[in-house]
């Protein structure tokens, strides 16, 4: 499809998809300023939540001196890393493409496949809680006190791995909700995709080596939760070398291709059904 | 008034009703069902994990699957989302309609617990089959007499969780934050109530507050007694109390909850 006006073609269309989720995050920010008591209901869930967490970890480490080779320090870098995509999920993914399935059982999805924006970004980045991306940050912050805890001090190269690694984290994250949700095109009358992540991502608040081997393999291979916390915690804390970075790419690039494709192949099945 | 039949009849259409209105949604029912066994499952994975190493306070690998395979049971027949319903019947007005029928709208709520219970539990338990066909660990002793006390616990831990949610939803009539605080007793109930761990693993004061509490009644309670935890006349006599004293003090929260809050809904709708 050619575009008038100022873009043409592929590079106009990215540029406009730009400028209008730009907007989009202006007029979401505005709206969420008013809600300031939000704010703060979110720092307090936020707060109990990795409470809870770390009550759970002490509950485990009373038991044992180490979960599936790491120990109670390290794990809780985990949980930092855990909390720091949870709140990237919350503010950008569930009140976004979150909202697919409803989109496409009320018909709304029309509205926006009218739009000349691509379809899949704008679904996808509509909406922006900022309040949640507190969480990023308090996530954030217990990694580097349990990291601090450790004792440990990761090199500049690490630090450049770990922004790799956490990038091709909320990628493959990304490209989850994306396959999920595009399972709304086949089970229209299923209004509650959004808790089959949420059970995949339950997986993902301690390190893979700690589970029995089958839900191991598929956690690394099959559903790539492994590559959410556990990679990024690992380079964090020198489990691993620099070398991994280029995995993580490779596996977000695939997840990602893997996402796009399924979403065009359902889109043609919503437009075959309703054209 | 209605007669014991006016009732049999009553509860019938409701439970009926709840019946076909959850067959509409079975792939929905399903995926809420995936989510209540995904926290147990991997709180299973970790403990067998620790337990390679040796039994963990008494606890052996089999000993934790059985654990947790019960918990999934018990945690589904007795899991109440009443506070959610009622918070949005509260804050869109879908209660006006249900208080304009002449039957206290808690009768519908019970009939749509007794509904899902009846549907999910029955799901549970194929799977629990299937998985001890070719799983021994999570294989239950035969005891037909155990198995009966374990019905009358999960009955009362039913009731008692149904209380707590059906109460604690009618808190919208004054806050917006009702299902914050639900929440928030659902994080408590993490550790007092055994949903991460048996009672028995958890520091000695703190199981003592879960029993003090409601906490070990709503769920550990039947948990271990189907798992044979519990066992001895005296120790099953005092969680079947600690079970009846909550349940009332629950029922009676409810009560107090429904009229006051009624009285305060009605005049501001008048």
């Amino acid at each position: 499809m050619t575009t008038g006006g100022r873009g043409t073609g592929e590079g106009g269309r990215v540029r406009r998809s730009l400028q209008v989720l730009a907007a989009l995050w202006r007029l979401n920010v505005a709206e969420e300023l008013q809600y300031r008591a939000n704010f703060f209901a979110s720092v307090l869930g936020t707060l109990f939540g990795i409470g809870t967490a770390l009550l759970t970890l002490a509950l485990f480490f009373r038991h044992t001196t180490r979960l599936g080779g790491w120990d109670y320090w390290e794990v809780v870098v985990l949980l930092g890393v855990f909390n720091a995509l949870t709140g990237l999920i919350e503010a950008v993914l569930r009140p976004g493409i979150g909202e697919l399935a409803s989109d496409v059982r009320s018909g709304h999805l029309d509205l926006v496949l009218s739009r000349p924006v691509d379809a899949q970004a704008f679904v996808s980045f509509r909406r922006l809680d900022i309040w949640r991306l507190t969480d990023v940050a308090l996530g954030l912050g217990l990694a580097a006190y349990a990291l601090y805890r450790l004792g440990h001090v990761p090199s500049a190269l690490a630090i450049a791995t770990f922004i790799v690694a956490f990038a091709s984290a909320a990628v493959v994250v990304y490209a989850i909700w994306v396959v999920l949700m595009s399972l709304a095109f086949w089970l229209v009358a299923v209004e509650n995709l959004a808790v089959l992540f949420d059970a995949l991502y339950e997986g993902a608040r301690y390190p893979v080596s700690a589970y029995p081997g089958a839900l191991r393999f598929l956690f690394v291979y099959l559903v790539p939760i492994a590559w959410t916390t556990t990679i990024p915690a690992s380079v964090i804390t020198g489990r691993v070398g620099p070398g991994i970075g280029l995995a993580a790419v490779a596996v977000a690039v695939a997840a990602f291709a893997l996402a796009r494709l399924l979403w065009k192949l359902a889109l043609k099945r919503y437009t075959g059904a309703s054209g | 008034m209605r007669g014991a039949g006016g009732w049999i009849r009553t509860y019938g259409a409701l439970i009926r009703n709840a019946w076909l209105v959850d067959l509409q949604y079975r792939a929905s029912i399903g995926l809420w069902m995936l989510w209540g066994v995904t926290e147990p499952a991997i709180a299973l994975g970790i403990w067998w994990a620790i337990a390679g190493a040796g039994p963990v306070g008494g606890y052996a690998r089999g000993d934790f699957a059985r654990y947790f395979f019960a918990l999934m049971l018990v945690n589904q027949l007795t899991i109440a989302w009443d506070s959610w319903y009622l918070d949005r019947w509260i804050r869109e007005g879908d209660l006006n309609f249900r208080l304009a029928r002449p039957l206290n709208p808690i009768h519908e709520a019970i009939a749509d617990n007794v509904a899902y219970k009846a549907r999910s539990g029955v799901v549970i338990v194929a799977v629990w089959l299937l998985v001890a066909a070719v799983w021994p660990a999570v294989r239950m002793p035969f005891d037909p007499a155990r198995w009966a006390l374990t019905i009358l616990a999960v009955l009362l831990a039913g009731l008692m969780r149904f209380f707590i949610s059906f109460a604690t939803g009618l808190l919208a009539f004054w806050t917006t934050r009702a299902t914050a605080i639900m929440e928030l007793h659902a994080g408590v109930s993490m550790f007092l109530a055994g949903r991460i761990a048996p009672l028995a693993l958890l520091p000695p004061a703190v199981a003592g507050v879960a029993g003090v509490f409601w906490f070990r009644y709503m769920l550990a309670f039947p948990v271990d007694l189907l798992t044979g935890a519990v066992h001895g006349g005296a120790a099953v006599q005092r969680g079947f109390a600690g079970q009846i004293v909550w349940v009332a003090v629950w029922f009676g929260a409810y009560r107090l909850a429904w009229s006051r809050g009624i009285r305060r809904y009605g005049a501001v709708g008048g």
